[in-house]
């Protein structure tokens, strides 16, 4: 009994006769990331400039942000984005609207994100020695110079192992995107599932694919940074 | 005020004071420094020496008192109508441009070459073209003897030569003043020798310099001027022979005899 | 506001009530992760044999989704092995497995970071190893990592809204169903949302005073 349900979980040749449909949702799981992930680093960088900022309101709304983001959970969001947004802006704005699938995850996830990143930024900014940014002044650097050329890219080499956990991340919460039908592997393995009545080899198959994915490239991703890291840190 | 006839001197610091919170620092420091002129400032650790050195490039803001480059207030604008404006953070960045700082500990900034190190201001506060910062900078490398080490990053210096690169990069800003903020204090002793060769260059060429240090056989040995400071206010200022030499002040005595010891 | 009392206030029983399932489910969920984290640490550091096996199982729990992972043990899970038999019982597993990943490495780099020395002395004054590892070495690590697994706790917390795809009545479960009641989503939606904002904030500033506390106490800083 065992050894034969063993087969049919390893039975990948149904996953393997539906490899079209399915790469393709996987596919909407890359372009989901990617546009999230421009969303989410914009909104992040923005919310860190204003939680190391010297104006106390813009602190706060970047220390409101954050806590808000950061701490709510993935699926809430893009449940609340995808059935609760567009019906307060029809109401603002008078009209009907409504949310593309696509649009609500990307909203969503990027906000989520921008959250984690944002204090992945503050962090990797606040860790540049106040010696550096006191060198640029006496050079008679003004502010946006200084987060530019001085801060900035020493910053980006302290964060970036951070940054890479976060993107990660962010990756597999595409996972959950299918919840609000964008067509991406796990909707379709689900579809599939219907047809076929046999969610072994296909819940099996999509777990296996996005294991070897996301292990792989972040083990890439981790050495990669590694190496610019110390390219100039020697 | 100063008499009109004469040029004003190249920095003028009146009557400054500083507080950290309750822990005034500066109580009242008046002094002023001609061009080509040595300056050196001593005193025991917290008499408010450094402190004295930030406010005048105003990397401290004072909390009162005046500090003059060539006759015109850092802090603030005396209008023509007598009113007093202070100074946005980009006009004081801009004075900055005259005073080259070099720091205690360096801060290279590790992320450009050493040439990056020092061409950075020239490109992109002063806005120079490219070949000319580039040769600028490269002067001001072969004027600290480390034309050599252009391309490498500071990690790969020792202490002495980054030290000498902050020289270089200080040097770059083609500055009225150059402030060297205890420049030699976080070497190891057979490194000191070299930046305070360089330095020693620096006074011979007749830069203006204030130097705030601990190495009292070298600030005799430059100096046109030396100051001591106790408990933020300039105790006993003169040529050095007199201050090193023959002190008026006790306390001035027994901080020099302290370090004999 | 009249829909906010309508909608929400007067439902706060049956939110409460999927609260209290999150809490639950979270909590078990948790326990079962720090035991099986600590074992499969244990298991990598110390039982050769088995240690390829330990680390393939972290890498698989760390890098899966946990929305495939709830899927692969919801679906596979019961035809392979008989287990488990309710939806409930697979949406702790799922969160524990996934977490189970994370704190095993936790617990891996705060036993390491436990200098030989430490060891010594507790062999010096005749402790057995397992001795020495539960009175020495162990609260030494717990103080250290206390933090991460407060992190861990909330990322529990929020991955556990996805049991409610598989009909476990937890808050959002309880949530959506009214919405599919009244067809009125915004003010339940955002209640929801908003609790669950909080709740995790709460549990993790708490949790991190907590920690600092302890680790104060210990003289290790924050």
């Amino acid at each position: 009994m065992f050894s034969q349900n063993l087969r049919e979980m390893l039975d990948l040749a149904l996953f393997w006769e539906y490899r079209q449909i399915l790469l393709a949702g996987l596919a909407f799981n890359f372009y989901v990331f990617a546009v999230s992930a421009v969303v989410a680093v914009s909104l992040g960088f923005l919310a860190a400039l204003g939680r190391v900022n010297p104006l106390r309101p813009l602190r706060w709304l970047g220390a409101i942000h954050v806590e808000t983001f950061r701490n709510a959970p993935d699926y809430v969001m893009l449940v609340w984005v995808h059935f609760v947004l567009p019906l307060l802006l029809s109401q603002m704005l008078g009209q009907r609207i409504t949310f593309a699938p696509f649009v609500s995850a990307v909203i969503a996830l990027g906000l989520v994100y921008s959250g984690y990143l944002a204090e992945t930024f503050r962090t990797g900014i606040q860790a540049v020695p106040k010696g550096q940014i006191e060198a640029a002044r006496a050079c008679g650097m003004g502010g946006a110079l200084i987060m530019r050329r001085i801060i900035l890219p020493q910053a980006v080499r302290m964060m970036l192992p951070e940054a890479m956990n976060n993107f990660v991340s962010l990756f597999k919460a595409t996972t959950i995107v299918s919840l609000i039908t964008v067509p991406d592997l796990m909707y379709r393995v689900s579809m599939v599932t219907q047809q076929e009545m046999r969610p072994l080899p296909l819940y099996t198959g999509a777990a296996i694919t996005y294991f070897l994915l996301i292990w792989g490239v972040a083990a890439l991703a981790r050495a990669g940074s590694e190496r610019w890291r110390r390219k100039i840190w020697a | 005020m100063a008499d009109a006839a004469s040029t004003p001197p190249c920095v003028e610091v009146v009557d400054l004071h500083k507080r950290f919170g309750p822990l005034e620092v500066l109580r009242g420091v008046s002094t002023r420094v001609d061009r080509g002129s040595v300056v050196s400032i001593i005193g025991a650790s917290g008499s408010g020496k450094s402190t004295l050195l930030r406010c005048i490039n105003y990397l401290e803001l004072p909390t009162s008192g005046e500090v003059r480059i060539d006759g015109e207030a850092v802090g603030f604008e005396r209008r023509p109508d007598g009113q007093v404006r202070k100074r946005s953070a980009r006009e004081i960045a801009r004075f900055r441009q005259d005073l080259g700082m070099v720091f205690q500990q360096f801060n290279l900034w590790p992320h450009l070459t050493v040439l990056g190190n020092v061409v950075e201001a020239p490109l992109r506060v002063r806005g120079m073209p490219k070949r000319e910062a580039m040769e600028l900078g490269r002067a001001c490398l072969a004027r600290v003897q480390l034309s050599e080490k252009a391309d490498e990053y500071p990690a790969r210096l020792s202490g002495g030569q980054q030290q000498r690169v902050a020289i270089a990069r200080a040097l770059a800003m083609q500055p009225k003043v150059m402030l060297f903020d205890e420049a030699t204090s976080a070497l190891d002793p057979e490194l000191t020798g070299e930046v305070l060769e360089v330095m020693r260059g620096l006074a011979a060429d007749g830069t203006t310099m204030i130097v705030v240090t601990h190495e009292m056989a070298f600030a005799r040995e430059v100096s046109d001027r030396a100051i001591y400071l106790h408990n933020g206010l300039i105790e006993e200022e003169g040529p050095p022979a007199q201050v090193f030499g023959d002190p008026k002040s006790d306390r001035c005595r027994q901080f020099l005899a302290k370090l004999l010891h | 506001m009249g829909n906010w009392e309508r909608l929400v206030w007067n439902q706060r029983d049956v939110l409460l009530q999927g609260l209290l399932v999150t809490i639950e489910i979270c909590a078990i969920a948790f326990a079962v992760a720090i035991v099986m984290g600590l074992g499969l640490a244990l298991i990598r550091l110390y039982v050769r044999p088995l240690r390829w096996i330990a680390g393939f199982w972290i890498e698989y729990c760390r890098a899966t989704p946990i929305f495939v992972q709830l899927m692969w043990v919801n679906y596979v899970w019961p035809e392979l092995i008989g287990w488990p038999t309710s939806f409930y019982t697979a949406g702790w597993v799922a969160l524990a497995l996934q977490s189970s990943g994370y704190l095993a490495e936790t617990f891996r780099a705060g036993i390491e970071n436990i200098g030989r020395g430490q060891r010594e002395a507790a062999a010096a004054v005749g402790m057995s190893p397992i001795l020495a590892f539960r009175r020495i070495v162990l609260p030494q690590v717990l103080v250290m990592i206390a933090p991460t697994i407060v992190t861990q706790f909330t990322v529990i917390v929020k991955s556990s809204t996805l049991v409610s795809v598989i009909t476990v009545q937890d808050l959002m479960f309880q949530s959506q169903r009214l919405v599919n009641v009244w067809y009125e989503p915004i003010e339940i939606l955002t209640a929801t949302a908003a609790l669950y904002i909080l709740f995790i904030f709460a549990v993790s500033a708490l949790g991190k005073a907590l920690a600092d506390r302890l680790r104060l106490r210990y003289g290790l800083g924050t």
